[in-house]
């Protein structure tokens, strides 16, 4: 395949066929523009960026940097944020280029379609932050690649990229760098179909590029040089047809971001550039020398690295070995001077003394994340980034987080003796609320289940990358402080609980507005209050609300550690839940067979719930409680939930003992055809209440009562129902049972624990009974 | 006919004689490290296989590998080969050595009986009784041999030696030197250039030694991988069942089919887990290519000799049993459970699975 024309005299317009990233395009880059003194330098990138140009040049922008475009998008009916990426380098050839046009004076262009093109998104919709820069898979996938490698002896399209160019970031002759990069990247787009571009945008955006370079081709004087990605290269020497497709006024935002080392690298997936960037940074930084030096100081530099951390480090001739190795695969891979590959072979076969298993070995992966880098750039102020990121970052930077570089870090909080802590606390619980990635707690104690309260400290691991301002600047449109935008979250958070499946859920509504408590949203969440309370209203369901109420029970407990300044919003909430409560629970008496047993646990949760708020002096008005039992208990009820109120009207003291005494003879006597039934109310009664079976000996002595006088075949009858009533106890309330039994017959207690032999014969007959059911179930499929 | 030629087995030096020839032929011109008879480079296409010159590929599965081994020869450290049983590592040392010296001969043989001696040096008794002594009456060890002649000395199964006399290695490696103290105060045998050892070690099998660390620090050390490409190991397998089998004059038909059963069987029992992601007890078992190319071979003679000559999943079902109960009784638990849940569901859809399915059902496996 021929190589597509460098330089086309008719128009005198340079095409410079680069790939994204690539340090020896952007060291030839610097060459050519130096040769052929251009008037102007148009750049493959979104139009709409271009106001940003001035603030990308500015002396104080350090790389990498970003510019985030931020769109909505219709789809299905509903409308869909899209957030994507423009990243910079410093060994970017468009940087360059933008820098070369400041320096020189002459104006620079974008000359892609507008970031809000839908044809700059189409391909793959569906993916969450993708990057503006244009799919780079054609350099790792394909026959060609493929077929290239195994006849170059490389082991993927990276090597194969790095042998043939990065290897040529020194040589002098730019001319045919740049044609042997347009002829490889012809190659790669001969292997593409028609339909497929035509899909994914790029037939769209080459056409929008060659409409844009006839344009400035017309205004401007002299030699243009027009620097795109290697794979558009071939089709810009056409003729322009149709219309420059201009940005829409208002449809998206972009800004200048700082932007991570970690972000760049493309096995990060974000599908442009070059893998372990921070190879490239260096060997950008050693195009002076040639790259002669790289290897000696990635290796040692890596070893250096190793000694900072817990893993062994190597000694000086194992650093020699693996430089003298390095410099002597890329002699024999025929490299002017070792890539990648050969010094991550070099440090595989020299730094490590052992087998190393399929997969990945500490070593080498402590390797990749040094290579890979951890920089995070910086822009000017005149990027003008929005108030509510200038507040976080001044917020972090107060409380002590490291926000130069994109290290993930430990951070270990001692919140209940130090102000400063809590509050560090505090902005980690609010940035997660958000959901910006920045924080993530380990450990700590657990105000919301009430466990882990001995824990002195909280645990966070904490990692600032772009993610995380990216978050914020969307966030910035509605909100200049991290409340405002922590409030908005809330109010979004409780409105999508609908979609969810959750929309009326108190226990759902009342985790997130504890959850903007933790993270000291205070008085400020009265905009969420209206929604919270909405949830509460509507929830019909009796456990979840009394699961919210406790939370929030928990919640106001705590609130002098968490520094929830006033109560007053709480209380409005709690009391609202309360009342939701009183209000459901009459309604008991009405529910269906099968919600029975989750309906007394949930009165169970209620007596937990009781005794909590009285403990803690919650202002819950819990007098009404006894009203709303008084009314549930008017009513007709099934037997266990009888028992339930029962046993709370004892232990509320609204009832005496003989009135429970007399229910639980009339039950346990009654002729009921199901045995189980009889056992019903006790069994509410002990759900609710069980150390009524000790303290109020009246039922004891009824069951005895009853036991007494049941006949053998009655006795047996109910003897399972009467187990599986008494189920709920632990084993020392079972002994403590046994023996306040054992007193009111007069029985020894020393003699309650026998074991009872079978006789041979009975344990004989049961075997063989048991071997016919089992041989019944299995004749029904049931064994 | 030589003595060489009429060998079962003949060295790489031999059976590649005319492929070194080119190489050397073609590579005059290149620059070499000292004591080498051929080019880095001209190495790397003896191993990976060159279509100009007409030279086959020996090693398969890893070219950065042999790229690395090739370079760890040159330098002052020695080069350790380890793996799994059956992953190569004896046939690359071979071709490395004959590429790089031009003899592969130079062994020694690690084992439990394998004393210092095997190391450095023997005496000739009777020599040593009469004269004393002396140059002639002393039986240097391959490493010596090696040492003198600016050669390569391969090591094989070094782990399975004891560690002391493994340890005799260290100053050799380090210094390059032998003393040989009965000769003379001062005699000494220095290494020529282009002397380098080559130890191929398994690291995890059973009844193995611990490498000293002085002694891990003088290698380089290189894992062997079994390979992960399925189609590949099937072409390999078929390829080298062809070797075998050809010379016999032994024809089969069917052969391709089976070998992708054998290989998927092999690659999901090797790794626990099969190519749709359901994950296996992994035996203890070496399950490499070279017994699979064992269990492909035999089950090829058994369909040539004792039945019609088309090779089929029966066949296979009856020598896999003698590859996995090998080292634990438990592995045959784990191969039962494989062919009634994995084997099973494939021999609905696939003849051959079908068949190897009936007949390893039947199989005694505890």
């Amino acid at each position: 395949m021929d190589a597509p024309v460098l330089h086309d005299p008719a128009r005198d317009l340079w095409i410079v066929p680069i790939r994204h990233h690539s340090p020896a395009c952007a060291a030839q880059l610097e060459c050519l523009l130096a040769a052929v003194a251009p008037t102007a330098i148009l750049i493959e990138g979104p139009l709409d960026f271009e106001p940003l140009i001035k603030q990308i040049c500015d002396p104080r922008t350090r790389a990498p940097v970003a510019v985030v475009a931020l769109r909505d998008m219709e789809k299905g009916g509903g409308a869909r944020r899209v957030v994507s990426y423009f990243p910079f380098c410093n060994h970017s050839p468009e940087l360059i280029a933008l820098q070369t046009a400041a320096a020189r004076g002459i104006p620079a262009h974008f000359i892609d379609l507008p970031s809000t093109d839908p044809a700059m998104i189409s391909g793959n919709e569906d993916a969450g932050d993708r990057s503006l820069l244009g799919d780079e898979k054609p350099f790792s996938v394909g026959d060609y690649v493929t077929a290239l490698a195994r006849e170059l002896g490389c082991r993927d399209g990276n090597e194969v990229w790095d042998q043939l160019f990065e290897a040529r970031i020194a040589e002098a002759d730019w001319a045919r760098f740049f044609a042997d990069v347009g002829q490889y990247c012809a190659c790669i787009r001969g292997a593409v179909s028609a339909a497929t571009m035509e899909h994914d945008g790029t037939l769209a955006r080459e056409a929008q590029m060659r409409a844009l370079v006839a344009r400035h081709r017309a205004a401007i004087e002299g030699p243009i040089v027009v620097l795109v990605g290697g794979f558009h290269a071939p089709a810009l020497i056409a003729p322009a047809h149709g219309a420059v497709v201009e940005p829409k006024a208002g449809a998206g935002r972009c800004y200048l971001v700082r932007y991570g080392m970690r972000q760049l690298d493309a096995l990060a997936g974000y599908g442009a550039g070059l893998a372990l960037p921070g190879f490239y940074e260096r060997l950008w930084q050693a195009r002076g020398t040639g790259g002669g030096s790289l290897a000696l100081e990635l290796i040692t530099g890596f070893a250096a690295h190793l000694r900072g951390t817990n893993m062994a480090a190597p000694s000086l001739p194992v650093i020699l070995n693996a430089v003298e190795q390095a410099e002597r695969l890329a002699s024999l891979r025929g490299r002017p001077f070792p890539t990648r590959d050969d010094v991550i072979d070099a440090v595989r076969s020299s730094f490590i003394k052992d087998e190393i298993p399929l997969g990945e070995v500490p070593l080498l992966a402590q390797l990749r994340i040094w290579l890979c880098g951890s920089t995070i750039g910086d822009v000017p102020p005149s990027a003008g980034s929005p108030p509510l990121v200038e507040a976080v970052r001044e917020r972090a930077r107060s409380l002590g987080f490291t926000i130069a570089d994109g290290e993930r870090r430990t951070r270990e909080l001692d919140i209940y003796r130090k102000p400063r802590h809590r509050e560090a606390s505090r902005f980690c619980h609010a940035l997660a609320l958000i959901g910006s990635g920045f924080a993530q707690r380990t450990a700590g104690p657990d105000f919301r289940n009430d466990a882990g309260l001995d824990r002195l400290h909280e645990i966070w691991s904490v990692c600032w990358s772009p993610q995380v301002e990216t978050r914020l600047i969307e966030l910035s449109e509605v909100a200049d402080t991290l409340m405002e935008a922590l409030a908005t979250v809330l109010v979004e958070k409780l409105a999508g609980l609908a979609e969810l499946g959750r929309g009326c859920s108190a226990l759902a509504a009342i985790d997130l507005y504890a959850a903007a408590c933790r993270a000291g949203l205070g008085e400020t969440a009265d905009a969420a209050l209206d929604a919270v309370e909405r949830h509460v209203l509507d929830d019909p369901g009796l456990a979840s609300l009394i699961a919210a109420l406790t939370d929030l029970v928990l919640l106001r407990r705590s609130r002098d550690i968490l520094d929830i300044a006033g109560t007053a919003t709480l209380d409005r909430i709690m009391a609202a839940t309360w009342r939701r409560i009183l209000t459901l629970l009459p309604e008991l008496a009405w529910i269906g067979e099968d919600q029975l047993r989750p309906a007394i646990a949930a009165m169970a949760d209620l007596r937990g719930l009781i005794e909590l708020a009285r403990s803690s002096a919650a202002p819950l008005d819990l007098g009404l409680f006894d009203e709303a039992l008084a009314r549930l208990g008017e009513a007709e009820l099934d037997p266990m939930l009888a028992g339930a109120v029962t046993a709370f009207a004892l232990t509320g003291g609204l009832i005496a003992p003989a009135a429970l005494d007399q229910r639980l003879r009339s039950e346990l006597a009654s002729g009921y055809v199901d045995p189980a039934d009889r056992l019903a109310f006790l069994g509410g009664v002990i759900a609710i209440a069980r150390e009524l079976l000790w303290t109020t000996p009246v039922i004891i002595t009824a069951l005895n009562d009853v036991v007494a006088g049941a006949s053998e075949a009655d006795f047996v009858a109910l003897l399972p129902h009467l187990r599986l009533a008494l189920m709920p106890l632990d084993p020392r309330e079972t002994d403590r049972l046994a023996n306040e039994i054992a007193d009111l017959i007069g029985a020894d207690p020393h003699r309650l624990a026998v074991m009872v032999d079978i006789p041979e014969a009975d344990l004989a007959a049961n075997l063989a009974l048991e071997r016919e059911l089992q041989a019944i179930l299995a004749m029904d499929g049931l064994a | 006919m030589s003595e060489q030629t009429k060998a079962i087995r003949r060295p790489a030096e031999h059976r590649y004689a005319a492929e070194l020839a080119r190489l050397e032929a073609d590579d005059a011109a290149s620059p070499r490290p000292a004591g080498w008879r051929l080019s880095p480079r001209a190495v790397r296409k003896f191993l990976l296989g060159d279509a100009k010159l007409n030279i086959t590929r020996k090693f398969y599965g890893d070219d950065p590998l042999a790229d690395r081994a090739i370079v760890s020869l040159m330098s002052q450290q020695g080069l350790m080969l380890v793996g799994e049983p059956g992953t190569a590592k004896s046939l690359l040392s071979e071709l490395l050595a004959a590429a790089v010296c031009g003899t592969s001969a130079l062994v020694v043989q690690g084992s439990a009986g394998t004393t210092e001696d095997h190391i450095r040096y023997g005496w000739n008794y009777a020599l040593l009784l009469a004269e004393g002594p002396s140059e002639r009456a002393l039986v240097p060890s391959p490493v010596l041999n090696a040492m003198r002649s600016g050669r390569i000395v391969r090591f094989e199964e070094i782990t399975r030696c004891p560690p002391e006399v493994q340890d005799a290695l260290i100053s050799i490696l380090s210094e390059k030197a032998l003393a040989l103290p009965e000769l003379g105060p001062d005699a000494v045998a220095m290494a020529a250039p282009g002397f380098n050892v080559i130890a191929t070690a398994n690291l995890r099998d059973r009844g193995v030694h611990e490498i000293s660390s002085a002694l891990k620090r003088r290698f380089n050390f290189e894992t062997v991988h079994p390979i992960s490409d399925p189609d590949f190991e099937r072409e390999l397998v078929l390829k080298q069942l062809a070797e075998r089998l050809e010379p016999a004059g032994v024809l089969v038909r069917g052969e391709r089919d089976v070998a992708d059963l054998l290989v998927r069987t092999f690659q999901d029992l090797r790794t626990g887990r099969t190519a749709e992601g359901v994950n296996l007890n992994r035996p203890d078992a070496v399950m490499s290519t070279a017994e699979a190319v064992n269990v492909l071979h035999a089950a090829a003679l058994e369909a040539a000799y004792l039945d019609d000559g088309r090779l089929s999943g029966v066949h296979v079902a009856r020598q896999i049993q003698g590859v996995v109960l090998k080292d634990s009784p438990e592995d045959g638990k784990r191969l039962r459970a494989y062919i009634d849940h994995i084997v099973k569901e494939r021999a609905g859809r696939s003849g051959v699975w079908k068949e190897f399915y009936s007949a390893a059902r039947s199989l005694k496996l505890g």
